[in-house]
């Protein structure tokens, strides 16, 4: 059980505090409501290009980094589709300093031309050591406008083009700043050793005279259903034949949320997965194979891709994968599988709470999705789901209509 | 309200001198060493099983690896399959662990669960019986992912880093060629199992809150394993460096290139050791040190730049790392250079000390917050035969080194005549 307690001041900051004393740390997760969906489909890239800069500096702060260094902290931060993440932990006695830091540059950037035109550079070659430079690396960027034909999760987080990133310009990212970095837009979370006084003291004297903002609000074009099947074959010069299967599932905040992750558990969760078992173990037919879903707030993707053992035929993989999801309606031996996720899930998620870090990020996450009483009751969410469910939504969401794949066609093998 | 508050500084406070819990140990029933380090506040334990059984001590490519990847691969009660069944009913994460020294496996689990926990433990370490079947599987499947391996630029180039610095004969050193994956069979697997996954080879860490019968049942499960007679001797190879040091290898149609700085250097039971990691950090070994500011803040020319130092049994290597656009990847390397050369020139300001001592500080006291880190960095004092007191002496260097001994440490371990230079990319 994770207590914490909530609060939020009156330019609309909320603020969530966990005290654990057995460290002698402070985690802080700073979450703006601000991804790569918000952006401008003529300018995409902007809000990790605008994480980068916030590092460049803040109205009071020349340098983030340093100051944070000097007393014994630590950060990072990313960017998905939804939210843009800042976090830091630093040795209890100087959490004033991350206060102080984190306040200045929800205040006003110092944006400098400099600085940008440092980190155009830097996220361009992020792009090509992350995409480009890597066997299969462009996969995802080619499987999202196969799936997604008009909402903004069509294009990836660091951009669909780096035209995009070059041709930004200084008074694009003030007005970014402007209209989506704001105390109102966004969840604080305290963890570790740091009590709730503290907390409230420290954060109505950092981030209380920070004025509420007009922040834009947010009217994203919603995806229209998929209606048949979608096929993209592409040829690269890679070692194996790889395969991707992506199928649309519904918002975060769905009920059936915790059945699809259950799914993807059944399916791929560790070496015993279904996946796994028939199809690398079995029948040779992969090298690898995984499944998950996207997680998104709004309408996600369940997505399942692996790579192919030499010679076998995509055709054959790929009908292989369904048969081993359609497998899941046969009642055979399904309820010690049910039973060996759900417990899996369980020691995962104490796992992932014994630290700090994960759970500021976890707390603030939750408090978007509306509750962070999810922290505690994901478990019992996940427990929670039937054998009848599961069937449910297999056949609701696993139908060749709502299937997009993607051949990723080894050059190499056909020779 | 705004006007009242200044937005300078806090008061910064000296870090917490580090607390670093000692472990207790004590010896199975067959001697097995164990240590145990209470920590934490949930019903969980990490279990490490830790055996000199890795790549050196090997005398086949790829055997020490493929031994340790074959353990949970059929034991004699159970199917790969059950075997890796079970461990997931009980909610247990397995990490096989396979390094240059030493190899074994880690286990993270819920308390209530730590009977099935040993008894799975006792089967995948010391009842494997390593199926043809599955061995030639494992095999065509690491002959793919290393087919993709070698798609990358940084996989080459490191693989060639090692070779360059420890030779083509010392497992230390030598590539994995494509030949490799051939021949291995279940009796090579055996006869390195039955030789370095004994007794005498082992020790057992565990961290955590410590279930309170966790000494009887280790009795229990794993007191009374014996080990076979061996008189075989260890394989013997040099280690020795290459002479070429400049190392250049084609990738086309890469768009970044590779770069790979360093040589061997120092272990941890060097005394120099401490001061040598402190001049590391400076040079690159944290987000603001002098490698990333100038050439990833100030130059924009790589998304990341970073330097490390690491201990080996028999050595330790330094080295540099950063993927580069092309065009920037010959000014990237001046810059390294650049960069060290000043650390042996000028003395490092005030300022900059501070900046790095509380970092530095910062980070140990990360490195024992915790059973997770606590046990890791426990293992990686232990695996030199050294303890919490080369904790404290390295937490001493950093409060104590002064700019001088910096300027002598670069002179000494940074002669830039004698570090090797791999590139992978495009030319």
């Amino acid at each position: 059980m994770i207590n914490y307690k909530r609060f939020s001041l009156e330019n609309g900051l909320r603020v969530l505090v966990h005290e654990d004393k057995s460290t002698p740390l402070i985690a802080m997760n700073l979450l703006y409501n601000v991804g790569s969906r918000d952006e401008d489909p003529a300018m995409t890239g902007l809000a990790h290009l605008f994480e980068h800069l916030m590092f460049g500096g803040s109205m009071n702060v020349p340098d983030y980094d340093t100051p944070l260094q000097l007393v014994g902290g630590e950060n990072n931060a990313f960017t998905n589709n939804d939210i843009t993440n800042y976090y830091l932990t630093v040795p209890s006695e100087n959490i004033e300093t991350g206060f102080w830091l984190e306040s200045d540059r929800m205040l006003e950037l110092d944006f400098s031309q400099k600085n940008l035109d440092t980190q155009r550079n830097v996220v361009i070659e992020e792009f090509n050591q992350r995409y480009l430079n890597q066997p299969y690396g462009d996969a995802l960027l080619k499987l999202r406008p196969l799936a997604y034909k008009v909402h903004p999760y069509r294009w990836p987080t660091i951009g669909m083009d780096m035209a995009h990133i070059r041709n930004t310009n200084l008074e694009q990212v003030k007005g970014f700043f402007f209209s989506h970095y704001a105390p109102n837009n966004a969840i604080l979370s305290l963890t570790g050793n740091i009590g709730y006084e503290l907390a409230l003291k420290l954060t109505q004297k950092w981030f209380g005279p920070i004025e509420k903002r007009a922040v834009q609000s947010r009217n994203l074009p919603a995806e229209p259903e998929q209606t048949e099947d979608r096929i993209l074959t592409i040829e690269r010069d890679v070692p194996s034949t790889a395969l991707y299967k992506a199928w649309h599932i519904g918002p975060r905040n769905r009920k059936d949320f915790y059945t699809l992750d259950l799914v993807t558990d059944l399916l791929a969760g560790g070496e015993s997965g279904r996946l796994y078992t028939k199809l690398v173990r079995e029948k040779k037919l992969f090298s690898e194979i995984n499944a998950y879903l996207t997680s998104d707030i709004d309408p996600g993707l369940i997505i399942v891709q692996g790579k192919l053992m030499k010679g076998v035929d995509i055709q054959n993989a790929d009908e292989s994968v369904n048969e081993v999801i359609s497998g899941l309606l046969s009642k055979n031996g399904i309820k010690d599988e049910m039973e060996k996720v759900k417990n899996k899930f369980e020691s995962t998620t104490v796992f992932s709470n014994t630290s700090i870090l994960n759970k500021a990020a976890n707390l603030s996450f939750f408090e978007l999705l509306g509750d962070p009483g999810l922290i505690n009751n994901e478990v019992e969410a996940y427990r929670n789901v039937s054998y009848d469910m599961v069937i449910e939504a297999i056949k609701r969401y696993f139908v060749p209509s709502n299937c997009n794949t993607l051949n990723y066609i080894s050059t190499r093998e056909e020779k | 309200m705004m006007n009242n508050l200044q937005r300078i500084q806090p008061p910064v406070f000296p870090v917490e001198k580090v607390s670093i819990p000692e472990a207790k140990s004590f010896g199975l029933n067959n001697g097995v060493p164990v240590y145990l380090i209470e920590a934490g506040t949930e019903d969980i334990m990490r279990l490490e099983f830790v055996f000199r059984a890795g790549q050196i001590k090997e005398y086949k490519p790829l055997l020490a690896s493929t031994c340790n990847m074959m353990l949970t691969e059929g034991s004699q009660n159970y199917s790969p399959e059950e075997l890796n069944r079970l461990l997931d009913y009980y909610g247990i994460f397995l990490n096989l662990s396979i390094e240059k020294d030493c190899s074994g496996i880690i286990l993270f689990f819920l308390n209530k669960h730590i009977e099935k926990v040993l008894e799975l433990s006792r089967e995948i370490l010391f009842r494997p019986v390593f199926p043809e079947a599955e061995l030639n599987s494992l095999m065509k499947k690491r002959l793919r992912w290393y087919m993709v391996n070698r798609e990358k630029v940084q996989n080459l180039a490191v693989d060639q880093f090692f070779e360059s610095l420890f030779g083509k004969i010392h497992p230390y050193g030598y590539q994995i060629r494509e030949q490799d994956f051939e021949n291995m069979t279940p009796s090579l697997l055996s006869d390195f199992h039955s030789k370095y996954y004994t007794p005498e080879n082992m020790a057992v860490i565990i961290s955590g809150k410590i279930h309170y019968k966790t000494t009887e049942f280790l009795n229990s499960y794993l007191g009374n394993i014996g080990s076979r007679e061996n008189d075989d001797e260890d394989p013997v190879r040099l280690l020795k460096s290459e002479k070429l040091k400049k190392v250049h290898i084609n990738k086309p149609g890469t768009v970044q290139t590779a770069i790979r700085i360093g040589s061997a250097t120092i272990n941890k039971r060097h005394s120099d050791y401490p001061g040598l990691k402190i001049l590391d950090s400076i040079l690159g070994g944290y987000f603001g040190s002098r490698l990333m500011k100038n050439i990833r803040e100030e130059k924009g020319y790589t998304y990341g730049i970073s330097s490390s130092i690491s201990s080996l049994d028999l050595t330790g290597y330094k080295i540099i790392s950063a993927e580069v656009g092309q065009k920037n990847c010959q000014k990237a390397i001046d810059e390294i250079y650049r960069e060290i050369k000043i650390l042996q020139d000028v003395a490092v300001k005030k300022e900059e000390m501070a900046v790095v001592r509380n970092y530095m500080s910062g980070e140990m006291v990360r490195m024992f917050d915790g059973p997770f880190a606590l046990a890791e960095s426990f293992r990686s004092a232990w695996e030199f035969g050294l303890d919490s007191s080369y904790y404290y002496r390295l937490a001493e260097k950093i409060k104590t080194i002064d700019p001088d001994e910096i300027i002598e440490l670069a002179r000494t371990y940074y002669n830039i005549n004698d570090l090797y230079e791999i590139t992978v990319g495009s030319e």
